[in-house]
């Protein structure tokens, strides 16, 4: 008669060992099957580029990086299934006329921050950009005015755009005009401005969140082409690329060697800064902006062509430079200008009804 | 020799090695004690693997399932996304409303350095307004690439022309703008593709093209996008202010009862139609039907849009739009020629920008 201990022996020693092998065996056999089992129809980064739907093929490496194969453009649908995991590639040729287009949760924001003031072509300006903004998904418009008040032209003009904006303000003391560095007496443009914009950032975005944001500082009065967008998308630090009609050139553009990489600046203005970049030639990845709280565009004893280099420095160096745009040799923004409209015929009085805005 | 339990199949083997009966209990004693304590070692080693190899593989399996799951739920939402937007599209393809008159833009450009851009942002305004054709005519021999590339990437529905301006009406590289109008047989050539085109129509086109409105766009201008809503329905020719144009902040036409009676500028008012390019627009069927109305190059400063208008319409026949001419809803922009000082002078040092850059 086996005894009661024995038994209890036994299947003290025997459950144990059953059960890591079953469960070892298991998981082993698993994600053979999970693989298998379906085949990807993974779709990544619908762009919305308003004369076609294209979608991004990407490939998912097992270690995690991802390349990237543009698309061509063609009139029908494909879909296949491959074992290493590629995805689909779809591609429509469409018209979208309702802006802008739908958030999507998983393209990057991007943060386009404007300054402005009140001039008689501001509304102009501001449309236009606007006209623009409205085809770019996922764009968050920072509009900062020059001003005491928010104005309700301003105000009017964004709610009926009807992007997703946040409207701020600061006015830039007159009188820095006079008083301060003999050498320097005025701030740059819109400096007091867009460093708003970067306190509003940071106290808005946490640095633990997983919002991906791109922050990028946009004039109003220059031109932006829809695939510097989906250029800057992808920043994972900062990214460059050239402008044109700056430093009285036709264009300014980084150096970029064979490896891809930035190692100095094709430009006749001061190619020694440290950063000989305009204002519209770079994008900065929103978290590489909260990691760093204190980096700020500087306000007084800022020689001309350094304000962009007086926040870059703060953030990265010339090595850690995305090049955009074909390795910079196309010009996807431009560095226009508007005319000052002349307003003789007004006179004193003004001719024309000043309740009409204009 | 029962060895059917663990203990006595020790036993079985210690009777042999010791055959005396109290050895084997001395020994088998021990060997209990030994066995027992072995035992009790080999199970605590035993569950102790057993909860290690758990909980690494616990782990493992966690980290699997997590990647695994946040792998299947970015594609369950790129999907969901995929969905979304087609459906979108398929809305917005209804909406697309193939039934509202057609606009005619025609837009006279010629090669400078801001040209690109300044087509660029215009295409992205038009790129948001439905039927919309943009019949662009160069002031060129031939049409240019940067033009040809541009508007076959633009999206839009689209017409290019070229028209060479004679040199003697031509403005010089450092003429002041106001010194001749400018475009003038650029414009007459996208008339005379219109009109072209509407002798040429058949069937159903035919009743379209009674409902279209022709507007001249300049490329340096802005246009908001309810201005082409507010010109789509025209009968004849209609009307509105223009913003920073005439040397002051707007100049519109006054409107009494519902008709224009004069127009207020401060620059030459007595003109017939004391109006900028882009403050009118035209029907396609008064141009269909007044086919010697045309631009006239020679034409004084000023009186270029007169010289078109007058062969269509009188001032009482004027429709005006924009709330009754009060709001403005184009300004007439000019965009600063950019300064080249330092490209010139690399030029003539051969050291230039790369000219294969498309700017």
């Amino acid at each position: 008669m086996p005894k009661r201990r024995d038994i209890l022996a036994i299947v003290l020693i025997v459950l144990p060992w059953t059960l890591l092998i079953t469960v070892w065996h298991q998981n082993a056999i698993a994600p053979l099957l999970a693989i298998r089992k379906v085949c990807h129809h993974l779709v990544k980064e619908i762009l919305i580029i308003p004369e076609r739907l294209t979608i991004r093929r990407q490939r998912l490496a097992d270690d995690g990086t991802e390349t990237r194969h543009e698309t061509g453009v063609a009139t029908d649908s494909k879909e296949y299934c491959s074992q290493d995991k590629d995805i689909v590639e779809v591609v429509r040729t469409e018209y979208v006329y309702t802006r802008p287009p739908p958030w999507s949760d998983v393209l990057p924001t991007i943060h386009v921050i404007t300054p402005t003031y009140s001039r008689p072509v501001q509304k102009a300006e501001l449309t236009r950009l606007a006209n623009t903004f409205l085809h770019v998904p996922n764009l968050h418009w920072i509009l900062v005015e020059d001003s005491q008040r928010r104005t309700p032209l301003v105000t009017r003009l964004l709610r009926e755009m009807g992007l997703n904006y946040t409207h701020l303000n600061v006015e830039t003391p007159r009188n820095y005009k006079l008083r301060g560095d003999t050498r320097d007496p005025r701030i740059p443009r819109g400096t007091m401005q867009r460093n708003l914009a970067l306190r509003w950032l940071r106290e808005t975005f946490n640095s633990n969140s997983s919002q991906a944001g791109i922050v990028y500082f946009a004039d109003d009065d220059n031109t932006y082409s829809l695939e510097l967008f989906e250029e800057m998308r992808s920043t994972r630090k900062v990214s460059v690329w050239p402008v044109a009609f700056v430093g009285g050139l036709r264009y300014e553009s980084p150096k970029v060697n064979a490896a891809g990489k930035v190692y100095g600046w094709k430009t006749v203005f001061d190619p020694h800064r440290p950063f000989a970049i305009d204002m519209a030639g770079f994008a900065i990845n929103l978290r590489l902006i909260l990691f760093k709280p204190q980096a700020y565009f500087k306000l007084r004893g800022v020689k001309g062509g350094y304000q962009e280099s007086s926040l870059l420095r703060e953030l990265v160096t010339l090595n850690d430079l995305e090049p955009k745009a074909a390795n910079c040799t196309k010009i996807l923004v431009w560095h226009t200008r508007t005319e000052k409209p002349v307003l003789v015929n007004e006179g004193k009085k003004g001719f024309t009804d000043p309740n009409v805005e204009i | 020799m029962g060895c059917c339990n663990a203990f006595s199949w020790v036993e079985c083997i210690i009777s042999v090695f010791y055959p005396s009966r109290l050895q084997r209990q001395q020994v088998t004693m021990r060997m209990r004690l030994k066995l027992k304590t072995v035992f009790v070692m080999y199970f605590m080693v035993s569950f102790l693997g057993l909860i290690y190899a758990l909980m690494q593989l616990g782990g493992q399996r966690c980290d699997c399932s997590d990647q695994e799951l946040s792998k299947d739920q970015q594609i369950a939402q790129l999907k969901g996304e995929l969905q979304k937007t087609q459906e979108h599209i398929k809305t917005s393809e209804l909406n697309k409303k193939t039934d509202i008159p057609r606009i005619y833009v025609i837009t006279p450009t010629y090669a400078r350095l801001v040209q690109k851009a300044e087509l660029t942002r215009l295409s992205h305004t038009f790129l948001h307004v439905p039927q919309l054709h943009w019949i662009v005519v160069e002031d060129a021999p031939d049409p240019t690439q940067l033009v040809s590339d541009f508007l076959s990437a633009s999206g839009l529905s689209f017409t290019h022309l070229h028209k060479l301006t004679p040199v003697d009406r031509k403005l010089q590289e450092n003429d002041p703008s106001w010194l001749k109008p400018r475009g003038a047989e650029q414009r007459n050539e996208g008339l005379r593709w219109l009109r072209e085109m509407g002798a040429a129509a058949k069937g159903k086109e035919v009743a379209a093209l009674e409902e279209a409105v022709v507007y001249f766009a300049d490329d340096d201008n802005t246009y908001s996008l309810q201005l082409f809503e507010e010109m789509r329905y025209t009968y004849r020719v209609s009307v509105w202010p223009v913003g920073l144009v005439g040397g002051m902040k707007f100049e519109r036409p006054v409107v009494e009862d519902g008709k224009v009676v004069r127009f207020h500028t401060g620059w030459r008012p007595n003109r017939p139609f004391a109006m900028d390019m882009a403050g009118f627009a035209v029907s396609l069927r008064s141009v269909l039907t007044n086919p010697e109305a045309l631009f006239d190059g020679n034409a004084q400063m000023g009186f270029l849009e007169s010289s078109f208008l007058q062969h269509l319409v009188t001032i009482d026949d004027l429709e005006p739009k924009a709330d009754l001419c009060s709001k403005v809803l184009v300004w007439h922009t000019r965009t600063e020629k950019p300064k080249m000082k330092r490209e010139d002078a690399l030029q003539k040092q051969g050291l230039g920008s790369d000219p294969d850059v498309e700017v």
